[in-house]
């Protein structure tokens, strides 16, 4: 298998990827680049979301009981169901019911999640107003969510975040911008303290983000958090 | 919920597992067609839930598309663990079952539009290719046998596929 990737492009690799259809090799210099190329996450996560679908037309098939109890046996060391109250909550239900029931319960909360709501906050705005982005934190997955409310990127251009920590002598990048709607950028632990205090920046960059792991373009927006 | 279960909430878990295990056991079945092997990743399935719920956020995946995602792979990675030599075409699962589950409309039925039309724009027995590997965990050596073609046409037979699918998909 030694046609040229070139000819195909990432996105047909990263297809590929998720098909699990590379060879070992393929696989594993694949995984190898995906750590630290947030365009190929992103087709991954694509290719994903829409292969998931196919599996729609798979019947369910309810596994024996013992199955969840292993489950448990495993995580919670225990040997029976545990005590808790949800156990068998839904076994009244007709089982189409009990499926809407529970499948509203468990989305719903992932819609709203109450737990997840940003603390802390910053406007990135370029000085003529060409460009506003809010950029929210939440502290619990150490993600920083983006919304673009004015401007975009540049023709031809992506946009990427940058954390300058507060002392610190370099910006570190923090990810890309999606193209279009809402961008969840989750901070590594070793840097995420020195996200409130520090500063966030966006710079255009090359398509794929800069090349040098430093802004090479213009810096078009710069923020600071403050508590909500 | 599952943020819940990042917080090791074990009543989310639980109802998590009640409502969703019997689509992601028919996924397991369905690609590893062994029920003693499928209730074996199945459980796997849970304890990673269980581990990488953290996680999951990140990934921006509706829930069932992540659930689905991580139950297949698992499955496939057992499979390709088992699989010593290609397996017959003709012991591959019926692909064609168009029953819809109970759980179809968790993920968007417009996910699934879009997928389903874009696949009917494929070659047929191109978009049966992207079935069987998807569910059935084929490889491209066993698309070639079954095809009857050298293993790099199969390759590049998909692989225009997957453009075309693509370009439909963004489109």
């Amino acid at each position: 298998m030694s046609d040229p990737e070139d000819e195909y492009g990432d996105s047909t690799l990263a297809a590929e990827y998720v098909l699990r259809l590379l060879d070992p090799s393929e696989h594993a210099s694949f995984e190898e680049r995906l750590k630290d190329d947030p365009q190929l996450r992103r087709l991954v996560h694509d290719w994903e979301a829409h292969f998931a679908p196919i599996a729609g037309e798979i019947a369910p098939v309810a596994p024996p009981p013992r199955a969840k109890q292993s489950i448990n046996a495993a995580l919670h060391g225990e040997a029976k169901p545990s005590r808790a109250w949800s156990w068998g909550w839904f076994t009244g239900f007709g089982s189409l019911a009990a499926a809407a029931v529970a499948a509203f319960l468990i989305f719903a909360p992932i819609l709203n999640p109450p737990d997840l709501t940003p603390s802390f906050q910053a406007e990135l705005a370029a000085p003529d107003g060409s460009l506003v982005v809010t950029a929210g934190v939440i502290p619990a997955t150490h993600e920083i969510v983006l919304d673009r409310v004015v401007g975009a990127a540049p023709p031809g251009r992506v946009l990427e975040l940058w954390l300058i920590a507060e002392g610190a002598t370099a910006p570190v990048s923090l990810g890309l911008l999606a193209a279009e709607g809402t961008t969840r950028i989750v901070v590594p632990d070793d840097i995420a303290p020195g996200v409130r205090t520090g500063t966030i920046a966006l710079s255009d960059e090359p398509p794929g983000g800069s090349p040098t792991g430093a802004p090479t373009g213009t810096i078009l927006a710069t923020g600071t958090f403050v508590d909500l | 919920m599952i943020a819940q279960i990042v917080l090791r909430d074990r009543s989310a878990f639980s109802a998590l597992y009640d409502a969703t295990s019997a689509k992601l056991f028919g996924v397991c079945l369905r690609v590893l067609d062994n029920r003693a092997e499928a209730e074996e990743v199945l459980q796997e399935v849970y304890i990673r839930i269980w581990h990488k719920a953290d996680s999951y956020t990140v990934t921006g995946h509706s829930p069932m598309t992540w659930l689905i995602t991580v139950a297949r792979n698992l499955s496939i990675d057992r499979l390709r663990k088992r699989k010593t030599k290609t397996k017959p075409i003709d012991d591959a699962v019926e692909l064609a079952d168009d029953r819809p589950g109970p759980e179809a409309e968790a993920i968007a039925s417009s996910e699934r539009a879009q997928i389903e039309a874009c696949m009917t724009e494929l070659d047929p027995r191109h978009a049966e290719a992207v079935k069987r590997v998807y569910l059935g965990g084929e490889t491209y050596n066993d698309l070639a046998e079954a095809q009857n073609v050298p293993l790099n046409t199969m390759r590049t037979w998909l692989r225009r596929s997957l453009l075309k699918l693509r370009e439909c998909l963004t489109r």
